[in-house]
């Protein structure tokens, strides 16, 4: 039954030809068979090491053993790692007969589905003449859309916005990811990926460099340094675009050069006189990325509508993974299920802050949507460190400038005074729906107690800025988004963080967690912020507030007791 | 003057209104619909652009027929003089491209075409504020977004604007273009009415709206993907680049500190909150005793 005896080997011999072994019961014989007769060592580790390799994901699964104990994000986490059909089916017959959540069940079908995989049928497609007679041919919609058919994609490209000169943060932030993507890319996708599982699909043959690229697109005026800069924060090629009239952001001259850079020479809508570039071999790129800011997410819708495809806005994460879509507009039919590959998962915060949604760019039967495009909210990722010896590619864009791009004129210009920096306060004080009673008084509480602080800041949570709160003309100017605090506002760390009547969502946590001591005041026992603070005031936010402002102010104490039928200066202690 | 705005109807996601199933999943079907709040902005600069230059007014929206109602409510807020109502199965779960393929479509199939189209920023379900730019793109019209304030010049056929531009450091643009343009107002957006007569035509044309909207679907044309030459592949879910994955609740933050109850009716509970604070308070609330 065992093909090698252990026994009958040396050490040296038998490394490569155990990890070449799958099967684990083999493993387990020979296993037995080494314990019984040589009984060495590093032999016996040797196999036990590749039996764990073999197993390390059921492994994981079968100590975790029950997806209906544990939440709806830990479940996710599991089920994601279970490649066994039978076991999936296992854990959906016992999440039914318990708690039947339905997140989990979708998650357990869609792992189900990607194992499984299905069939890909050919879809007939009817020319459209003959599917609606009654239009006419060309359709209206035709004038727009500028599509490439069996467009060959690769890259991912990431748009490097400048603000006076300077690479802007949240550019270097997504050529870091950028990277990390696309190192992660080509180990599973990559050609030496892609060879030892007997080549996939969508390699071509004579691709000149086999691995996929980060690409950095630099447009404006004096730029090459930032181009060089680029190339430091973690791409491969910088492809930049230098002209004085586009010192700034403009709508239309931008967009056309972006997406006359990223069509390859053999694109259908290439302009007559491109040439051929040595540094690619595509029509078009595989993925773009840009940063969420005002003119970053303009800049990707055009671009996106442009090439004909789609994007994601202000997502709050990116990866790259194989999905299997049963939605009839991308399978092209009723009930099937379509396996696309290499796909940009894009997460993004929906809904007004209430669900995360993941958002897909994906190919329909008739028309290919690539690049699949993202724009992402700055401060999600890491800033990278640079590395000014990074080598690059450094490519200068060769295009006449069209004076029909230049409509819209800048006139003038002015810097805002830099706005409300929550940063750097030993305190900070944050407010939350709690206030609804009576917005404005609570606003005016939040401001005094940041007063009694020597040095403090006051900010709100996003519920605040959503609300329809009616505030009087002299707070409203302290209600604006640059005091939001949490993922989409601001970021803090104080030495102290006093949250009054804020409920805790993850969101707002991921602001003001790394605060050394985190105090909340809430009406609600159970509110989640309990879970993440350090003090919970189990009151009322218009009681304790003017409280602890008196106590703060005299320094007593007894100030600062709610009065709740005992006297406020009750001998209850001694002193 | 002939101006053009833009506008949707999204789920009321003001608090209350909101509701959730167990799993934390907002309920669409029991969730009211109104006008996309951003939108306010759109109609408060076309409404701008009416009073203080003349002219007529229109309002576009896609959707179900239900959102008639969001177009009247629009008619008042705007003066509106005409309302369109893009309408079709096929037209449904469209994403911003298939959006903006289908409203640039609507507007090159206006008889007259305007001289300004407005879009709010953003929609509060969709949030992407992608369909503003991309229906411009279609439209081939030079595009100012993020608008905070805005002139225009009919007899030069221009318009001059300020917008906000964010980054690492926040910048205010005036621009100049020429019309026809699309202007994307940003949530800042304050309309100016510096004259007398300007308040005296609000109150005429406020009047004069009222008698209209109570018959406003005389004055409500709705087209569909036929009327419209459009393929039903090129718009809706059909003609959408994108698709939404999945969508979860978000993750309940996990615990990670142990939270000491404090007692606000308890001295001894207050004071040792007070001690933690009492360090960073301000010079003159110092404790006289340390």
């Amino acid at each position: 039954m065992v093909d090698i005896d252990p026994t009958e080997h040396d050490i040296s011999e038998l490394g490569p030809k155990v990890n070449d072994i799958e099967d684990v019961d083999e493993l387990e014989a020979m296993l037995e068979l080494e314990a019984e007769s040589e009984d060495r060592v590093p032999v016996k580790t040797l196999i036990e090491s590749r039996i764990e390799t073999l197993t390390e994901d059921d492994g994981d699964v079968d100590e975790a053993v029950d997806v209906t104990e544990v939440s709806t994000a830990d479940a996710a986490n599991l089920i994601r790692n279970i490649d066994d059909p039978e076991r999936l089916e296992e854990l959906r017959d016992a999440e039914e007969a318990g708690e039947e959540r339905d997140t989990v069940l979708r998650l357990i079908e869609q792992q189900l589905d990607s194992v499984l995989g299905s069939e890909d049928e050919e879809i007939e497609i009817e020319p459209p003449e003959e599917a609606h007679p009654h239009l006419d041919h060309p359709t209206a919609d035709k004038e727009y859309v500028h599509s490439v058919e069996d467009g060959e994609y690769r890259d991912m490209w990431v748009y490097c916005e400048t603000q006076g000169g300077e690479l802007v943060d949240v550019s270097k932030e997504l050529l870091g990811k950028a990277r990390e993507l696309m190192d992660e890319y080509n180990e599973t996708y990559g050609v030496s990926a892609s060879d030892a599982s007997g080549g996939s699909e969508g390699e071509r043959s004579d691709s000149s460099g086999g691995d996929e690229n980060v690409v950095a697109v630099v447009i404006g005026s004096d730029i090459e340094g930032i181009a060089e800069e680029a190339i430091a924060y973690g791409a491969d090629v910088a492809i930049y675009y230098d002209d004085p009239a586009l010192e700034r952001f403009r709508h239309k001259p931008y967009t056309e050069i972006y997406c006359d850079m990223a069509r390859g020479a053999g694109h259908p809508y290439v302009r007559e006189d491109r040439h051929e570039e040595e540094w690619r071999d595509y029509d078009e790129p595989r993925y773009v990325v840009f940063p969420a800011t005002n003119n970053g997410r303009d800049l990707s819708a055009l671009v996106q509508a442009e090439l004909d495809s789609g994007l994601a806005s202000d997502c709050s994460d990116l990866y790259i993974d194989d999905v299997v879509i049963s939605n009839p507009a991308k399978t092209g039919g009723e009930g099937g299920k379509k396996r696309f590959e290499r796909v940009l998962h894009m997460p993004r915060p929906d809904f007004s802050g209430f669900e995360y949604s993941t958002i897909l760019c994906l190919d329909s039967p008739r028309r290919e949507f690539h690049p699949q495009g993202a724009s992402v909210i700055p401060g999600k990722f890491e800033l990278p460190d640079p590395d000014y010896e990074r080598e690059g590619q450094l490519i200068e864009h060769d295009l006449e400038l069209d004076d029909d791009w230049l409509p819209v004129d800048i006139e003038e210009y002015d810097q805002l005074e830099s706005g409300v920096d929550l940063t750097d306060h030993e305190v900070v004080v944050c407010v939350g729906r709690g206030i609804d009673r009576d917005p404005t008084r609570g606003i005016e509480l939040g401001l005094e107690l940041t007063d009694a602080f020597e040095d403090a800041a006051f900010g709100l949570t996003r519920g605040i800025i959503t609300s329809s709160f009616q505030f009087d003309g002299h707070v409203e100017s302290y209600t604006g988004e640059d005091r939001q605090i949490g993922e989409s506002g601001q970021e803090v760390e104080p030495d102290l963080y006093i949250a009054a009547g804020v409920s805790g969502a993850i969101q707002h946590k991921v602001g003001c967690d790394e605060s050394d001591t985190i105090v909340a005041i809430n009406t609600d026992p159970d509110a989640d912020i309990r879970d993440w603070s350090d003090y919970f005031v189990h009151g009322d936010l218009f009681e304790v507030l003017p409280n602890l402002i008196d106590a703060l102010e005299t320094g007593d104490a007894a100030e600062a007791i709610v009065d709740a039928g005992v006297p406020a200066t009750g001998g209850e202690t001694d002193d | 003057m002939y101006t053009l705005t833009l506008t949707k109807g999204v789920p009321d996601f003001s608090e209350g209104a909101v509701s959730f199933d167990e799993d934390g999943h907002l309920e669409r079907g029991d969730t009211p619909t109104v006008m996309n709040p951003n939108d306010e902005f759109a109609l408060k600069a076309a409404l701008q652009t009416k009073v203080r230059n003349g002219g007529t007014s229109a309002l576009m929206s896609m959707g179900p027929p239900g959102y008639k109602d969001i177009l009247r409510e629009g008619m008042e807020s705007v003066y509106a003089d005409e309302l369109f109502l893009l309408s079709d199965r096929e037209m449904a779960a469209a994403d911003t491209w298939a959006t903006a393929i289908t409203v640039a479509t609507g507007i090159s199939n206006l008889d007259e075409q305007p001289d300004l189209v407005f879009a709010g920023f953003k929609t509060a379900d969709g949030e992407t504020g992608h369909t503003g730019p991309q229906t411009c793109w279609a439209l081939d019209w030079p595009l100012v977004t993020h608008v905070i304030s805005l002139e225009a010049y009919p007899d030069e056929g221009r318009i001059r604007a300020k917008r906000l531009v964010e980054g690492d450091i926040e910048e205010i643009e005036t621009i100049e273009a020429p019309m026809p343009a699309v202007i994307v107002t940003d949530p800042e957006f304050e309309p100016v009415y510096r004259r007398a007569d300007h308040r005296l035509k609000h109150r005429d044309l406020r009047e004069e709206t009222q008698e209209r909207a109570e018959n406003f679907e005389d004055h409500l044309t709705v087209w569909d993907h036929e009327e419209l030459n459009l393929d039903p592949d090129y718009i809706g879910l059909d003609g959408s680049p994108t698709i939404v994955q999945g969508v979860d609740p978000i993750p309940k933050a996990p615990s990670e500190r142990e939270a000491e109850e404090i007692d606000p009716a308890e001295e001894e509970s207050m004071d040792e909150l007070l001690e933690e604070m009492r360090p960073h308070a301000a010079a003159t609330a110092e404790a006289g005793g340390d």
